[in-house]
């Protein structure tokens, strides 16, 4: 049986892995400092988390009630 | 000398079909072994890597990782108490994915805690509020060191809502027809 919604852990590490992708191409390009831009954002992978589990859920609750 | 029978007619009784012997039970090859699965995880995620569970193994690598790295740079409390916790869950976390895969291979229930699903916003609203609590501090909008001496509100938090749930669990199975659990 497949289940209703989607994977938040997984859908938040490809997120997080195209966002390192991006910063780091851009560091390499001389355009920001990686480092400091990672240790000061890194909390936003945690919200991304917990949004997409609060969507998730609304998600599988809204097919399990149609 | 044999004896014959004197009847040329005569046939000897048929003898009994051999006996089978019993029978074994089929051996079945299980998708996963737990106990690999908890040794890989000595080094943690590894053992959610063999289990096929990619983006746990990022979680548990780079909680362990992180809590290493804070307490390094010099918040021993709370993550020093963070790295052992990280590491045991870990290896358990590893053991029971490899179990419940198993028990789902062969068609039995898999433990209910891996089949239930997170049905309550509390998950998913702390780690938006934790994040971006991380978030505001990074930015210097909000001093966390200064909410340090109220950490153990997380405790008493966290403690009334495991008796909260386990209350919920329990007025659930009272209303359910199956018998309680020993």
């Amino acid at each position: 049986m497949s289940r209703p919604g989607f994977s938040p852990e997984g859908v938040t590490l490809g997120a997080c892995l195209v966002a390192l992708g991006v910063l780091w191409t851009l560091a390499n390009l001389g355009r920001l400092e990686l480092l400091p831009v990672v240790r000061t954002w890194w909390p936003l992978s945690f919200v991304l988390w917990g949004v997409l589990e609060l969507a998730d859920l609304w998600v599988r609750r809204s097919s399990g009630r149609s | 000398m044999s004896s014959q029978p004197l009847d040329p007619h005569y046939t000897a009784p048929a003898a009994p079909p051999p006996a089978l012997p019993p029978a074994a039970a089929p051996f079945v090859r299980l998708p996963k072994s737990p106990g690999l699965a908890a040794f890989l995880s000595l080094f943690p995620g590894l053992g959610q890597v063999y289990n096929g569970r990619i983006a746990r193994a990022f979680v548990f690598f780079f909680a362990w990782v992180g809590s290493i790295y804070l307490t390094a740079s010099g918040h021993e409390f709370p993550f020093a108490f963070v790295i052992p916790f990280v590491y045991l869950f870990n290896i358990i976390d590893a053991w029971k994915g490899a179990t419940a895969i198993n028990a789902r291979y062969l068609g039995g229930r898999t433990e209910p805690e891996d089949d239930v699903e997170v049905e309550s916003p509390v998950w998913g609203g702390s780690l938006a509020l934790l994040g971006v609590l991380i978030l505001f501090n990074n930015l210097g909008w909000l001093d966390l060191d200064r909410l340090a001496r109220w950490w153990p509100l997380l405790l008493i938090a966290v403690g009334a809502y495991f008796v909260y749930a386990s209350v919920q669990k329990k007025k659930a199975g009272e209303g359910a027809d199956e018998p309680p659990r020993l």
